[in-house]
C-alpha cells in the first residue's frame, strides 16, 4: 500500500509543482505573492472545456488553444490590472488578486453557468500494473507533462535570451532598466508564463474529477507548495508541490482524510520556525 | 302634503346614498383585507421566498434545484397564477454559510416578506433556524435537505421536499442486495466528512443489519483530486456492494479509481449523485456499475404525463440540459408542492391560513416525476417511495430499473 500511495502522491505532486511553478515565477519576477493562482487553475479547465466541448476543436488545436488563451489572459491581467499598481504597497496588490479571483470566479460561474462541466480528452485513461504497484494512465500522463513542462521552463529561463533578460529583470528591476530591458514586458511574459503553467494544472485536475469552480481549492495548494520549497526558488516549488502531494496522500492514508491539510501546515510551520526562506530558497541578506 | 312628501323623497334619497356609500365603503374595505403586504401578499402578487446556496461550494447542485423551482412558477403565472395573482420568487443565495442564511431568513420573514420559504439546503443552517422557524410564522414548505433537528417532532411549520437519507439507505440496499443475491452483505459507505455522511452510513447499516449484513465506513475529503488510499481499503474490504454520499466528485473519484484498478463493484450514489455529468465523467466502463436511487425521475427517463411538460417546459426556456438533472426535477416537484399549497388556501391567503391549509394534510400529485406523497397532522416526511436509476450511454438518457411500486417494500 505504502508504494502505492506514494506513487499516487508524487503524481499528484506533480501537477501541484506545476501551478506552483507558475506561482513562483510570477512571484519571482514581480513580487506579487498572487492568490488568483488557484482560480487561474479553474480558467485552465475552462478554457479546454470551451475547446474540446463547447468549440469542438481537434485534440492539438485545443491544446494550443488553451496555452495561447491561457497567456493572453495573463498577459493582459498584467497589464492593465497589476502594472498600474506598480510602486504600491504590496498589500494593495495581494488585495487586487483577491479581487481577479473573485472576478474570474463569477465571471465563470455566470458565462458556464451553475452545472459542473465534464472534460473528455483523448488523454490516456485506465491503469496497468508494473512491479506490483497499479499505475493510473491518467495520473502517469499528468506528471510526465508536468515534469516535461518543469524541464522546458528550466531550459527556457537558463538559455535562452528572453530566459535571461527575465532572471536580469527579476533580480533587479532597477538594473534592468538602466540596461535598457523592457522591464514591463518581461513581467508580462512571466504573467503569461504563470497563467499557464496552472492552465495545463487546471486541464489535469478537471479531467481527474469534475471542471467546477471548487477546483480552485485544489490550486491553492500551491500557495504551501511554493513556501515550502522556497518563494524565489523554481526548482523549490517543484520539489514543494512533491512534498505537499506525498504529505497529503500519506496522511488520507495513514490517519485520516481530514489529516492531510493538517499535515501539509504542519510541514509549513515547521519550515517557517525553522528555514523560512524555504528548502531551496535563497536567504535574504539585507547591508544595514 | 306635496312638502312631506318632498321630505320624504329627501329622506330616501340620503338613506340610499348612505347605503350605496356604506356598501361602497365595505368593498373597498374588502379589497384591502384580501392585501397582507407584511405576509407577502399584495393585490396582483404572492411573494415566496428561496434559500439556498447559489454561489458556494454547493451552488452546482442548489442553483439548478432553484431553476427547476423558478421554471415551476414561471409557467404557473403564464397560466394566470393563482387566483389570479402571480407568484413572485425571491430567491436568497446562503453561499452554503449558516451565517448569511439567517439574515437571509430575516430578511424573508421581515423585511421583504414571503408567505413561505422553500429550500433551506444547508443542513447546519437548519439547525441553528429549527427552533426561530418552528416558533415562527413563516412555513418552510419543501425542504432540499431533511435534518432531524429542524423535522423532528413533526411540526406544522416544517414540511420535507426531497427524497430523505434513511429511505435512500433502505431502498438502496434492498434493491441491490436482492439483485446482487448476497444473504448477508458486507456494505461499504464512501462518504465525504460531514455530519450527514455520519447519518447516511447510520442509515445503511441500519439496513444492511436487517439483512443479517456489515457496513464499513471510508471517508473521503470533500475537494479530494485524489483518493488512492481511501479505495486500496475499500477493495481489501471486498464489499457485496459500495454506496457513495458526497458530492459529484466523491462519485467521480471512486468510480474512475475502481475502474482504473478493474474492480467491477457494483455501486449506488445518493440522490444528489444523479447528475448526467457524473456518468459523463466516469465513462461507460465504470458508469456500467453506477446507479443512484431517487425519489425523482430525471427528465427523459419516462414517458409520464408530469415527465412530458417538465421536459418540454424546461426546453421551452433554455434550459434543456438541466433537465436531466434530478436537482431540476426535485425544484420543480417542490414548486408543484408549493402552487399546491397555495392554491388549497384559497383566494384570500395569509401565512396563517396557509399554516391552516398544510397541517391539515394534503397530497402533492407530480404526475410521474415522483410516487405521489402525501402530508398528515403527523407526518410531513415528504418523498418515501424511491426507485433506481442509471444512465444509457448509447441514448445518453437515464434508464430506470422498475417502477416506484417494485421499490415501495423497501420503505415500508
Amino acid at each position: 500500500m505504502f508504494q502505492q500511495v506514494l506513487f499516487s502522491g508524487m503524481a499528484l505532486g506533480s501537477i501541484y509543482g506545476l501551478v506552483a511553478l507558475g506561482f513562483a515565477v510570477i512571484f519571482k519576477a514581480t513580487e506579487v505573492f498572487n492568490f488568483a493562482q488557484g482560480m487561474f487553475v479553474v480558467c485552465g479547465a475552462y478554457l479546454a472545456v470551451t475547446a474540446i466541448a463547447i468549440l469542438d476543436l481537434p485534440f492539438p488545436v485545443a491544446v494550443l488553444f488553451v496555452l495561447v488563451m491561457a497567456a493572453l489572459i495573463g498577459a493582459v491581467i498584467q497589464s492593465t490590472l497589476i502594472q498600474p499598481l506598480a510602486g504600491r504597497p504590496i498589500l494593495a496588490v495581494i488585495m487586487l488578486t483577491i479581487a481577479i479571483s473573485i472576478v474570474l470566479r463569477a465571471g465563470i460561474e455566470i458565462a458556464y453557468g451553475p452545472p459542473a462541466r465534464t472534460l473528455t480528452t483523448p488523454m490516456p485513461s485506465g491503469g496497468f500494473a508494473f512491479m506490483g504497484l497499479m499505475i493510473s494512465k491518467l495520473h502517469l500522463t499528468a506528471a510526465l507533462v508536468s515534469w516535461a513542462c518543469v524541464i522546458l521552463f528550466g531550459l527556457f529561463f537558463r538559455y535562452t535570451s528572453i530566459g535571461l533578460l527575465m532572471r536580469a529583470t527579476a533580480d533587479s528591476h532597477e538594473a534592468a532598466t538602466i540596461s535598457g530591458i523592457r522591464v514591463n514586458t518581461m513581467n508580462r511574459l512571466a504573467w503569461g508564463i504563470g497563467f499557464t503553467l496552472a492552465a495545463i494544472g487546471g486541464v489535469f485536475l478537471g479531467q481527474l474529477q469534475i471542471v467546477s469552480t471548487e477546483l480552485e481549492s485544489i490550486g491553492l495548494l500551491a500557495l504551501p507548495a511554493v513556501v515550502i520549497g522556497g518563494m524565489q526558488s523554481i526548482p523549490g516549488a517543484v520539489l514543494g508541490g512533491l512534498l505537499v502531494g506525498v504529505i497529503e496522500q500519506l496522511a488520507a492514508a495513514y490517519i485520516s482524510p481530514k489529516a492531510s491539510d493538517v499535515a501539509i501546515y504542519v510541514l509549513l510551520l515547521a519550515i517557517l520556525m525553522v528555514r523560512p526562506w524555504g528548502l531551496l530558497g535563497q536567504r535574504g541578506i539585507n547591508r544595514v | 302634503m306635496e312638502q312631506h312628501k318632498g321630505k320624504l323623497e329627501i329622506a330616501r334619497r340620503a338613506a340610499l346614498g348612505l347605503a350605496v356609500a356604506a356598501a361602497v365603503g365595505y368593498g373597498v374595505g374588502s379589497v384591502k383585507a384580501q392585501e397582507s403586504p407584511a405576509d407577502g401578499v399584495t393585490k396582483d402578487r404572492i411573494d415566496w421566498g428561496l434559500l439556498m446556496d447559489m454561489s458556494g461550494p454547493t451552488s452546482a447542485s442548489q442553483s439548478i434545484w432553484v431553476a427547476g423551482f423558478q421554471d415551476y412558477m414561471k409557467k404557473v403565472n403564464e397560466g394566470g397564477g393563482i387566483f389570479g395573482r402571480k407568484v413572485n420568487v425571491l430567491a436568497e443565495d446562503n453561499r452554503f454559510n449558516a451565517a448569511t442564511d439567517k439574515i437571509a431568513f430575516e430578511k424573508l420573514v421581515g423585511q421583504t416578506p414571503v408567505i413561505a420559504i422553500s429550500g433551506m439546503g444547508t443542513s447546519a443552517s437548519q439547525v441553528a433556524l429549527a427552533p426561530t422557524i418552528k416558533a415562527g410564522k413563516v412555513p418552510i414548505v419543501g425542504t432540499y435537505t431533511s435534518t432531524s433537528a429542524l423535522s423532528e417532532p413533526v411540526t406544522p411549520m416544517v414540511y420535507n421536499g426531497f427524497c430523505g437519507y434513511k429511505q435512500m439507505a433502505q431502498a438502496g440496499v434492498g434493491y441491490l442486495a436482492e439483485k446482487t443475491g448476497a444473504k448477508a452483505p458486507k456494505v461499504v459507505t464512501v462518504a465525504i466528512e460531514s455530519a450527514g455522511g455520519k447519518e447516511y452510513h447510520d442509515y445503511v447499516a441500519e439496513a444492511v443489519g436487517k439483512l443479517g449484513g456489515t457496513a464499513q465506513l471510508i471517508s473521503v475529503k470533500v475537494t479530494a483530486a485524489d483518493i488512492t488510499p481511501q479505495i486500496l481499503e475499500l477493495m481489501a474490504a471486498k464489499p457485496d456492494f459500495i454506496t457513495i454520499y458526497g458530492v459529484a466528485n466523491t462519485s467521480i473519484l471512486t468510480m474512475k479509481a475502481l475502474g482504473q484498478y478493474g474492480a467491477k463493484i457494483p455501486a449506488f450514489g445518493i440522490t444528489y449523485l444523479g447528475a448526467p455529468q457524473i456518468f459523463k465523467a466516469i465513462g461507460p466502463e465504470a458508469g456500467a456499475n453506477y446507479n443512484f436511487i431517487s425519489c425523482f425521475t430525471p427528465g427523459g427517463a419516462d414517458a409520464s404525463a408530469g415527465n412530458a411538460e417538465m421536459s418540454a417546459y424546461a426546453d421551452k426556456v433554455g434550459r434543456g440540459a438541466m433537465k436531466e438533472d434530478i436537482n431540476y426535477v426535485a425544484g420543480w416537484v417542490v414548486g408543484q408542492m408549493a402552487a399546491e399549497a397555495l392554491q388549497r388556501t384559497g383566494d384570500n391567503p395569509t401565512r396563517a391560513k396557509l399554516v391552516e391549509t398544510l397541517s391539515k394534510g394534503f397530497t402533492v400529485d407530480s404526475k410521474g416525476l415522483a410516487a405521489p406523497f402525501t402530508y398528515t397532522p403527523t407526518n410531513n416526511t415528504g418523498p418515501v417511495v424511491f426507485k433506481m436509476f442509471g444512465y444509457d450511454y448509447a441514448t445518453n438518457k437515464f434508464k430506470a430499473f422498475g417502477e416506484y411500486a417494485d421499490y415501495a417494500k423497501y420503505t415500508k
